[in-house]
């Protein structure tokens, strides 16, 4: 079974101007890398969960994949067939109807003056899939339905503002599903939900996975939630992937040392047991900005595991087994990550 | 204090701080509790706090130190600096009874933020406030400094704060406690930092503000609480958007504790930080607690946080107070049907089943709250009593529930609400692949 | 699942009932702006004098028709006095009103669609187009009024010549209404480009792109809706700008003797010597009325800002 969407090696670099200062000395303008070389699949019907900190990456490989922005490097492939070069035209527009994407704040995502019906149509009048204004009318209904607005044509003629946090991002959603795309990109879709809410939203893309058979890349920094959504995990650290497998491996045997901090870190709603210390790896630091990357593995400077080698070579991802891989010398030939051995100070 | 202030008054206020302070530093030094380093006082403790936190650091073979209820040391004794004038030195830390805060909203409408919670906070205590938006979390917060919007007022209730009641100060009065007794760490307080002043300027001016201190003093002492929280004390003189949203998070923090205040309220603290920079933020709150003797009122919707960090938790629902108690017991043995779906509604990364309940309905309006119980239109254990009377708090096993489950004079077992609605991965045993 | 779906007819009701509910809340909105009536009450008698003069004060004098003694104080006969000619102020006045209205009118459109889109353009695209429009504004708004009415008066009409008419308006007052639109619109094209950056951040501008909307489609049914507000609020002050500029430049004298404006009558007083012959009622009512219209238009402004831009957002 061919994968769905597949990247090959994808970078995005921004040029930063450099400024008069930098004009008069001579220094070469800076580099934002803010992907650095990715290599990520996504099957049918599959939930992939990209996990990272703020500066990862996540977000910008998210928008190579919506082609909202151009890869520097790298190749975009849909079932198969090279997609990187489209940029217009009718093959963008096939693209477009294949892969959608929810945004995180359901308070921005709509335009204030649009009703929600012109919201959820607009994908449909815009690529002029549908010509027909009845037909439209009725997949404009039907999306609205499925997205849990009922009755809908009551929601239909509502404006933004009369909505809940809840129910805008259900618009949203209808409007993703609008053009019966196969893979719909959610940039944490409800990060800004009330707590009690996101259930209810996650429920909803659950579901229409189910009955759509839609796969989804779901972008969040919330490991826990990632944890429990995603068939597999790949966790970001300044534009590249550190670890990436089955969400139960990557969770319960990290291969990564930055994997294992960041599950250690992770809050949960159980209090640690009375009498035992909670292991926590709480890492030094913030993650670099990504114009200043580490020579190495990208990751030495904070680790609490790294050795010469570190420094100098930055690692692939080595396979560890069952689909599960990770970036990191200490997970060449697969062998499981030692105690650590030295503070990671605070 | 009406009239002209006699400048002899002021001379003498600041005279009465700066004993004040020199008590402090000394009877905090002269501390037999072995765990304190002192860092308020020369460059000289703040070596000693490193060098403490090193042995700990070298004990505890290379994993950072935890954070969670159980380490932190009990009965440490009252706190070493001198009480205001009119302390009860026998009172709890603070005590607040029945507190209701309003909003008037156009049109004449009331909303009831804040309809009748209680609670005591304890010396080097960490109380979680948890709730979801619109619970009246913040609005609790604010009340007890009274630092609340033109259209809200306290209507009702007592805020003790060493046996003082604060809602009879005037404004005036009221200033000798904000930020000297109590003193809160804002939401998004990323962005509360004045963009056009340095950090280390904005560090010093609660001390020159509050404590009459100059400019030299406060200056140096803002180095020493910026040190004190993890800035390098040379990141005093950056601007705030110079610094990383972590590095403002201690900003704000180390701001709060210019005038070494026996409360510190956090409002979402971490809510905007990546998951690394709070369990650092976190757990220097933490060691601020033990070092300082600081009590930790922490409000935040995430039950997470409140379960690694926090000694008791108040649940809040719309305005009024769902369940209360000691960590460990709430949040293992869940009375109140909305703690029960609360804290399945939050992922548990280190259980075995992955998945995550909903709450069905929506939180009330809060200018019409629902009769009763305000949580049983969404309840589904929801009896007709619910509908109509509001339920009492009951304590039981040293819990305290207002829910008509748990009656008073009742046995106070758990009555476990039966799963909702679930969502999650679930692996299919047959193929592998995931439904 | 049984969905109704809608007919393009009903669709056609929905958006109509829409549309007419958003104007009604507007409508109670500005209601409550006691500003904003008085304002508009005064818009509404000006725009009466202006559609209709004759219907009030009869027909234009001239100097021929004049019944009046030369600069008589305001008398019964004559509620606001004569001017030199033994015309009644008060005929010529309220006959300007229209002709100051008009060029009002006419100038605002012309800055006003020009500034919008080469605003919303501008701010959208970006990039080069954007530096060059921006110079190109930067051009316009730096030039003064008056130079430029100088030169281009003579000009426009050299080509249009002095007797033709347009709507019962001579062609030498649309001279002046090129002049004005001309010289005003690049300070609405700043100011609908800043918006329009402002807009072309956010979030659903993204979503838009996502889906495949071209930007004439943005621009079109995201940017403008956006920006509509602004441009109302901007209009409102153009429109009075232009009345105040239309006054000046008749007063300078390039106005149309003939067919008088508030600025001509101005104009006119001043030539005829009258604040030195204490002739008071030749320049107060056509001061007092561009006071008052302009007055008027300021607090419609003030108070459609506030329906437009409602400042509660309400959120979660």
């Amino acid at each position: 079974m061919t994968d769905l969407i597949r990247l090959e090696g994808i970078a995005v670099h921004f040029p930063v101007r450099g400024g008069l200062a930098d004009l008069v000395r001579r220094r070469p303008a800076a580099v934002v890398r803010a992907v650095d070389g990715i290599d990520l699949t996504v099957g049918p019907g599959e939930v992939v969960g990209l996990v990272g900190e703020s500066g990862s990456g996540k977000t910008t490989t998210g928008r190579v994949v919506v082609k909202l922005t151009r890869p520097t490097a790298g190749r975009l492939l849909l079932d198969g067939a090279d997609v990187t070069k489209v940029w217009g035209g009718d093959a963008l527009r096939a693209y477009r109807r294949r892969i959608q994407l929810i945004f995180q704040d359901p308070y921005e995502t709509l335009n204030p003056k649009q009703t929600v019906h012109d919201f959820v149509a607009e994908p449909m009048v815009v690529n002029r899939t549908v010509p027909s204004a009845v037909e439209r009318e009725r997949i404009v209904l039907e999306a609205i339905h499925s997205a849990g607005l009922r009755p809908a044509a009551d929601f239909a003629f509502r404006y933004p503002h009369e909505l809940s946090g809840g129910q805008r991002q259900r618009v949203v959603i209808a409007g993703a599903l609008v053009l019966d795309p196969d893979l719909v990109v959610a940039d944490e879709p409800v990060s800004m939900l009330d707590v009690s809410i996101r259930t209810e939203i996650l429920q909803l893309m659950l579901e229409l996975r189910r009955a759509r058979g839609l796969a989804y890349l779901f972008i969040t920094h919330d490991l826990s939630l990632a944890w429990v959504l995603a068939d597999r995990i790949a966790v970001m650290y300044l534009g590249r992937i550190v670890e990436v497998g089955p969400a139960p491996a990557v969770i319960g045997d990290p291969r990564n040392p930055y994997t294992r901090a960041l599950v250690s870190v992770s809050p949960s709603p159980e209090p640690p047991a009375p009498g035992v210390r909670a292991r926590r790896e709480i890492l030094a630091g913030e993650t670099p900005d990504a114009a200043h990357v580490p020579p190495g593995c990208r990751f030495h400077p904070r680790c609490p595991l790294a050795f010469d080698r570190c420094r100098t070579d930055e690692p692939p991802l080595f396979d560890v087994g069952a689909g599960h891989a990770s970036a990191c010398w200490l997970a060449e030939g697969g062998r499981p990550l030692p105690a650590a051995t030295r503070l990671a100070g605070s | 204090m009406t009239g002209n202030i006699d400048p002899r008054r002021i001379t003498r206020a600041v005279e009465e701080s700066q004993a004040a302070e020199a008590d402090r530093s000394d009877a905090i030094r002269d501390a037999t509790a072995p765990e304190v380093t002192v860092p308020v006082g020369g460059a000289d403790t703040l070596a000693r706090v490193e060098a403490g936190f090193e042995a700990d650091a070298q004990a505890a073979a290379g994993i950072a130190p935890a954070v969670g209820g159980a380490t932190v040391p009990r009965g440490r004794g009252r706190r070493q600096w001198p009480l205001p004038k009119q302390a009860d030195p026998d009172a709890p830390l603070l005590v607040v009874e029945g507190l209701r805060t309003y909003f008037a909203m156009d049109g004449g409408a009331e909303v009831r933020a804040v309809d009748g919670v209680s609670f005591t906070l304890n010396d080097g205590e960490a109380l979680g406030i948890a709730g979801e938006s619109g619970c009246g979390k913040t609005t609790t917060a604010l009340s007890l400094l009274r630092l609340l919007p033109a259209n809200a007022r306290v209507v009702d209730g007592s805020v003790r704060l060493f046996g003082i009641d604060l809602r009879l100060k005037t404004e005036n009065q009221l200033r000798r406690y904000r930020w000297r007794e109590i003193s809160i760490i804002f939401q998004g307080a990323m962005n509360a930092l004045n963009p056009v002043r340095r950090v280390g300027d904005q560090v010093a001016e609660p001390l020159v503000e509050r404590l009459g201190q100059d400019a030299a003093e406060a200056r140096k002492r803002a180095g020493e609480l910026l040190e004190l929280v993890g800035i390098p004390k040379a990141r005093g003189r950056a601007y705030p958007h110079e610094l990383s949203g972590g590095m403002r998070q201690r900003a704000m923090i180390a701001m709060a504790l210019a005038c070494d205040p026996a409360i510190v309220i956090g409002d979402e603290p971490t809510t905007a930080l990546d998951v690394m920079v709070q369990a650092q933020i976190l757990e220097l709150l933490e060691r601020l607690r033990r070092e300082l003797g600081l009590s930790l009122i922490l409000i935040t919707h995430d039950l997470s946080v409140i379960a690694e960090t926090c000694d008791r938790v108040l649940i809040m629902y719309a305005g009024k107070v769902a369940e209360e108690g000691p960590v460990d017991t709430v949040f293992r043995r869940p009375r109140h049907p909305y703690t029960q779906l609360l804290l399945r509604a939050f992922p548990n990364i280190r259980a075995d089943v992955r998945t995550l309940g909903t709450i069905p309905g929506s939180p009330p309006d809060l200018r019409t709250p629902p009769e009763g119980c305000r949580f049983h239109p969404r309840c589904p254990l929801a009896m007709d009593v619910c509908r109509t009377e509001e339920p009492p708090e009951v304590t039981v096993h040293g819990v305290r529930v207002a829910c008509h489950l748990y009656p008073p004079g009742g046995e106070g077992t758990v009555v476990p609400v039966p799963i909702v609605e679930v969502v999650g991965a679930v692996a299919d045993p047959g193929t592998g692949s995931v439904a | 699942m049984s969905t109704a779906t809608l007919t393009p007819a009903q669709l056609r009701a929905e958006r109509w009932r829409l549309r007419v509910r958003g104007y009604r809340d507007g409508w109670s909105r500005y209601r409550r702006r006691p500003d904003g009536l008085i304002g508009l009450a005064i818009l509404v008698v000006f725009a009466a004098l202006a559609i209709a003069p004759s219907l009030f004060v009869g027909p234009l004098q001239t100097a021929t028709t004049a019944t009046g003694t030369s600069l008589q104080p305001p008398s019964l006969a004559y509620p606001m006095g004569t001017d030199e000619l033994g015309r009644s102020i008060l005929n010529l006045t309220v006959h300007g009103t229209r002709v100051s209205m008009i060029i009002g009118l006419l100038a605002t459109v012309i800055t006003v669609v020009i500034g919008a889109v080469l605003g919303i353009v501008s701010g959208y695209v970006g990039g080069r187009l954007d530096t060059v429009l921006m110079r190109i504004t930067d051009f316009f708004l730096v030039i003064p009024t008056f130079v430029l009415a100088l030169i281009l008066a003579p000009i426009v009409l050299e080509i249009v010549g002095t007797d033709a008419e347009l709507f019962g308006i001579r062609v030498t007052l649309l001279a002046i209404v090129i002049v004005i639109g001309v010289t005003s619109w690049a300070s609405t094209a700043r100011i609908i480009r800043s918006q329009a950056l402002t807009v072309k951040e956010r979030m659903f501008i993204d979503r838009a792109r996502v889906i495949g909307a071209s930007s004439a489609h943005i621009m079109r049914r995201h940017i403008l809706p956006n920006v509509v507000a602004l441009i109302v609020a901007n209009t409102v002050l153009v429109f009075a700008g232009a009345i105040l500029t239309e006054t000046t430049l008749a007063f300078i004298g390039l106005g149309d003797p003939f067919q008088p404006s508030w600025g001509q009558i101005l104009n006119s007083a001043q030539t005829a010597g009258a604040p030195g012959l204490g002739a008071w009622w030749y320049i107060v009512p056509p001061a007092a009325c561009i006071v008052l219209v302009v007055l008027a238009f300021t607090l419609v402004g003030s108070a459609l800002d506030d329906v437009l831009n409602p400042k509660l957002r309400g959120r979660r």
